[in-house]
């Protein structure tokens, strides 16, 4: 077999090769978003139930509750890009976060079997939510990695890949212990 | 659950008659275990001089007859110790914790971990069983071995494992297996081969990168479910296995494996064993024994196993 043929199936090889890795780690991505999404979904379907059972105590907190409604309204909107639901996740669960601190204040609210319910669905799913928003930022980096990296970059940029945004995690969340800890 | 200066006191102050009685067998037994070696050393000479070869089988006959007889004197001596000393400083911990010196994890349980390969021979004792604030948890000493075949077609046994085996069951529920591993091939290969290697491993499940760059210089992580993997090692559990892990200063291989938690130390030696050339009122006898212990039954503590998540309760 003449050299030059050797060679330009070597180089179709890694071309190859080198395909196949960047669509596995773009389906990669794509594969863990969607159960970042999932997750994401239950929780908005936990709120409105929520915002019901604690608006008729909370008189201060109104706005907050509203916030959270339009959020959510916002989120559930069918034709939303990823980057614009990573954005409002952030908000929400900021949200969240505060609308739990100040059920504090409402000894009723604490006592309220269906909060109390509601309080560790909630933390569990946000469990859920912070191990797989952590999948997603792996997936995302190692995606992004590849596609700024020698040699897979010249590829990528010819398949017109672009660089992904990874959630922020808030440095609160890191401690893994947010909404429970506040009610034990 | 008792601090282990509470527990040294327990050892040092209730256990100090008992002590003092097995110092004196552990003296008497030194005694005739030195005795006993120098007159089998004089008889094996003996023989090796009169008959002047086949010094192979004597010196195989020595090392067999040799350990035979000090398992024969050590016997009664180690079946007191652990029923004066080892029980009551575990009731001392968890009065429900059950004793018993013979038994061991079943074979199933350690091959169900899948964090070593398959043994041929499991070996072990000082199992302990009980509940740990609601927490189902047992543990006892393992050698688990796997036989090889030397060039010679001689048999030969290799350790796969000997130490310590901790199950518990675990706070989350869960359906895929993750496996946390130390981290042999990043360490010895550095970083990039090392990594590569590990993410080339057929025997295991998908490599899992974990974001804690301690746990991830420390341990290897393999899981079915990427995600799954980080719903179990939240960021408060890779600072407890690290923190664990620092606490044990032995290797620690970690296994999640439907809703239970499977933890091996490897201390490489047999545990819980008496001490014989050395006295059991030192210092450093005494912690090991205590301290061993307090690391197996406060894993349910250390690893917050007692909180339950709500799908859980």
């Amino acid at each position: 077999m003449p050299t030059s043929l050797i060679i330009i199936i070597v180089i179709a090889l890694v071309l190859v090769l080198m395909y196949n890795s960047l669509v596995a780690k773009k389906n990669q991505v794509e594969n863990i978003f969607a159960s970042v999404d999932t997750n994401l979904k239950k929780r908005y379907d936990l709120i409105p139930n929520l915002v019901a059972s604690v608006s008729k105590y909370m008189e201060h907190e109104k706005s907050l509750l509203s916030e959270v409604t339009r959020l959510r309204a916002e989120a559930t909107k069918p034709d939303i890009s990823d980057a614009h639901k990573i954005a409002l996740d952030a908000k929400i669960t900021s949200a969240l976060g505060s609308i739990m601190v100040a059920v504090e204040a409402y000894p009723e609210l604490k006592a309220n079997e269906n909060v109390m319910h509601l309080q560790h669905t909630l933390h569990e799913l946000e469990e859920q939510i912070s191990a797989s928003r952590r999948s997603y930022n792996q997936a995302v980096t190692d995606y992004n990695n590849a596609i700024e990296m020698v040699p897979t970059n010249f590829m990528a940029s010819l398949m017109s890949y672009r660089r992904k945004q990874v959630f922020e995690i808030a440095e609160g969340e890191r401690q893994n212990v947010n909404v429970k800890e506040l009610f034990n | 659950m008792k601090k282990i200066s509470e527990l040294t006191d327990f050892y040092y102050k209730s256990l100090f008659p008992t002590l003092e009685k097995l110092e004196k067998d552990r003296k008497n037994l030194s005694h005739r275990i030195v005795m006993a070696g120098i007159i089998l050393t004089f008889i094996a000479l003996v023989i090796a001089y009169i008959l002047g070869s086949f010094f192979e089988f004597i010196v195989a006959g020595y090392i067999i007859l040799g350990s035979l007889i000090y398992r024969f004197l050590v016997h009664d001596y180690t079946h007191e110790f652990k029923l004066s000393v080892i029980k009551p400083l575990i009731h001392a911990i968890d009065n429900s914790l059950d004793y018993s010196p013979s038994l061991h994890i079943s074979q199933h349980l350690f091959e169900h971990s899948n964090l070593f390969s398959k043994p041929d021979r499991v070996r072990g004792n000082d199992y302990v069983k009980g509940m740990i604030d609601g927490i189902r948890i047992e543990f006892s000493d393992i050698h688990a071995e796997k036989k090889t075949q030397n060039s010679k077609g001689k048999d030969n046994w290799v350790t796969l494992f000997q130490g310590l085996y901790i199950v518990a069951e675990f706070n989350k529920n869960f359906s895929s297996q993750t496996v946390v591993l130390p981290d042999s091939a990043q360490s010895t290969f550095g970083n990039l081969i090392g990594h590569w290697l590990q993410s080339n491993n057929g025997a295991r499940d998908e490599l899992v990168k974990m974001d804690n760059p301690k746990f991830e210089e420390e341990f290897v992580v393999y899981s079915g479910d990427q995600i799954e993997a980080r719903y179990i090692l939240s960021h408060s559990l890779m600072e407890k296995l690290l923190s664990f892990r620092n606490k044990s200063n032995h290797p620690i291989h970690v296994s999640f494996k439907a809703n239970h938690i499977y933890m091996a130390i490897s201390y490489n030696k047999d545990l819980f064993e008496p001490s014989i050339f050395r006295s059991l009122l030192e210092y450093k006898v005494a912690m090991e024994y205590v301290k061993t212990l307090h690391l197996a039954v406060g894993i349910v503590e250390e690893l917050k196993l007692n909180q339950k998540l709500w799908s859980k309760r």
